[in-house]
């Protein structure tokens, strides 16, 4: 009896951390959660030199950017969506989805919609002009736009995060309006 | 004579040996001096010992950098006293110099250098000031800094910023990605020590009030979060970690608080979170973008930037919520506010024409003058003592540098590494 309950918790802690796997989860596994104000981060270990000017923190997540083509849980996008252009750009200082760029967001929600354990993070960028903070703002509101035209397709907000990253990440370097058009971008990562 | 600061010198000693080294900020003066700038001759330090530093070469490149005062060449100096005593008064007219520093560095006690200084007026040879400090060899750099302050604020009246450090981000673009550091480095660029590396971007750092912490944002695990971290330690603490926004932290001039912008609402508001006892205090409700706080020196308003008027531009509220009133007028962006410790400026980006320049605003009587030459300038911060800003600019490439422009305009330098993109820098308070 003892046993069984053994068993049972053990299936159900499995059945816990599968269904886990459906949140925004990086490749370290930390599942997308608010960390609780002031909780400590790893302390200075790796990265710390005894005596040195400053305790150096470890900032130490090495999370591979270019981690595309694959649904949470390794599982492969369909074929169709594998090869599908996931990229949303805008014009300058605006927010609006363009025509030309609303079946690239279609193809995407049907994606999730067929695929209701699947999660999408919308990251959303800005070019270089303007303030960081402010272009952080930017970015988030290109990456609502696409969020709500996903949600009125019909996936559910559950399955959709947003992350701006405002002039931090560019697509392209480059300092002029043909760099900016390829930098002001909301990318659907999976 | 009146040994001070060995308790603070030896202070942040155990935390200066053997650091973690980065490359170095190199200096180089981009607008002259001000006419009215006051010639002082530094004479280098007499000693026996084999010294590392050279004292004299850096107090007058600390009073050479504030555009106040003109150092003429050693070489030009009728003779090499290391004390006032010493001087042949009458021999130095021809140098025509307003002031002299002479100074001596022999053994002290405990393996201590003992450093002794005097400052006198040219004409009389009356000393103006004269100290003498007991510092570990290491230390000499700083009291060197110290000692350009105390000369600055014996001449002109108002403290120095020299003794005082910079933290900055670096960028350095690979080919398996982008390294980010968090930098701090001495106010002229010396002694740059990383504070944290990422491969994730690390933005907008502010320092606490006491100089002990850094507040900044990371996107460590994908996820925007904002981080203090005790320099000295390392010891770091999400302070805030939401859905969508965590950014632009800025501490309220007690420490105590620290403002800044979440969007877990549905859009950027500013917040206030008590440090202490916690509890988080949404001062904004708007639909726009409300971003970039920054603390008014009594602590009781916030400046910030909204487009909620449809363009960027800069708003006060109260710390506390309210009506915010808006404060810029001039251009259909403006953004990013700084404000000077004595609460008299305000410096912020402002685009003319597409051409993004940092500009200052008189607080008093609202006027604006252009301090920057403009390009994508962005994140003013202003010296201590409110008579420099520094800013993050590009060179011909693109590549981010750092710059720092009196509050008049008429003394610039730019601040640069050999490789990396430069940008974000924040001037530390007084002192450490």
């Amino acid at each position: 009896m003892k046993m069984m309950l053994k068993v049972f918790v053990i299936v159900l802690l499995m059945g816990l951390l599968a269904s886990c796997s459906t949140a925004y989860k990086s490749p370290e596994g930390e599942a997308g959660t608010d960390l609780p104000a002031g909780q400590p981060l790893p302390g200075p270990d790796a990265g710390y030199y005894p005596g040195s000017g400053y305790g150096q923190g470890t900032g130490a997540s090495s999370y591979p950017y270019e981690q595309q083509g694959n649904a949470p849980g390794g599982r492969p996008l369909d074929g169709a969506v594998a090869n599908s252009d996931r990229v949303v750009y805008f014009d300058f200082d605006s927010a609006d989805i363009r025509s030309d760029s609303r079946p690239i967001v279609e193809v995407q929600a049907r994606y999730l919609i067929k695929n209701p354990a699947a999660a999408t993070v919308l990251e959303g960028h800005a070019d270089e002009r303007g303030t960081r903070e402010y272009n952080i703002a930017l970015g988030e509101r290109r990456a609502n736009a696409v969020r709500q035209l996903m949600i009125a397709y019909g996936v559910s907000p559950q399955q959709i995060r947003t992350l701006s990253y405002g002039e931090e990440r560019p697509a392209v370097d480059g300092h002029d309006e043909s760099a900016y058009a390829l930098n002001r971008r909301v990318e659907i990562v999976y | 004579m009146n040994p001070i600061l060995p308790i603070v010198l030896f202070l942040s000693l155990l935390f200066s040996v053997g650091g973690v080294q980065g490359e170095e900020l190199t200096i180089e003066i981009t607008r002259g001096v001000a006419d009215s700038a006051s010639p002082i001759a530094v004479v280098p330090f007499g000693t026996q010992m084999p010294v590392t530093e050279d004292m004299a070469g850096i107090i007058a490149g600390d009073l050479k950098r504030s555009g106040r005062f003109e150092v003429p060449s050693p070489q030009s100096y009728p003779q090499r006293p290391s004390e006032l005593s010493q001087v042949n008064f009458s021999d130095w007219r021809s140098v025509q110099v307003d002031h002299l520093v002479v100074g001596q560095i022999r053994p002290g006690p405990g393996g201590d250098d003992t450093v002794q200084f005097q400052l006198a007026n040219i004409f009389d040879g009356k000393p103006l000031l004269e100290r003498s400090y007991n510092v570990h060899p290491q230390q000499l750099r700083r009291l060197a800094h110290v000692i350009s302050d105390l000369i600055y604020q014996t001449l002109t009246g108002e403290p120095g910023a020299f003794d005082s450090r910079i933290a900055y981000v670096t960028a350095n673009r690979g080919p398996g990605g982008t390294d980010y550091a968090l930098m701090v480095a001495d106010s002229d660029g010396y002694n740059p020590q990383v504070v944290l590396r990422s491969r994730e971007p690390l933005m907008s750092p502010a320092w606490s009030p006491d100089g002990n912490r850094l507040a900044y944002v990371s996107f460590e695990g994908r996820h925007m979060q904002i981080v203090v971290q005790d320099i000295y330690s390392g010891a770091r603490s999400v302070v805030a970690s939401f859905p969508g926004i965590n950014g632009a932290p800025a501490w309220s001039p007690n420490g105590q608080r620290l403002a800044f912008a979440l969007s877990r609402d549905g859009n950027p508001e500013i917040y206030v979170y008590n440090l202490t006892g916690g509890g988080l205090l949404r001062v904004t409700n708007n639909s726009a973008i409300d971003t970039e706080p920054a603390w008014t020196p009594d602590g009781n308003n916030i400046l910030f930037t909204s487009d909620r008027g449809g363009s960027p531009q800069i708003y006060e509220v109260s710390a506390a919520g309210g009506q915010p009133r808006r404060l810029t007028f001039e251009g259909d962006y403006n953004a990013r506010p700084s404000v000077s410790s004595d609460g008299r400026y305000m410096a912020m980006v402002q685009r003319r024409g597409g051409v993004f320049y940092i500009a200052v605003q008189d607080l008093q009587n609202g006027q604006v003058r252009l301090l920057s030459e403009g390009g994508l300038d962005e994140s003013p911060s202003f010296a201590p003592n409110g008579r420099m800003v520094i800013y993050a600019t590009s060179e011909g490439r693109g590549r981010g540098v750092l710059a720092a422009v009196s509050v008049d305009g008429r003394v610039r330098q730019r601040l640069q590494l050999r490789s990396s993109d430069v940008r974000e820098p924040a001037w530390s308070p007084l002192g450490r």
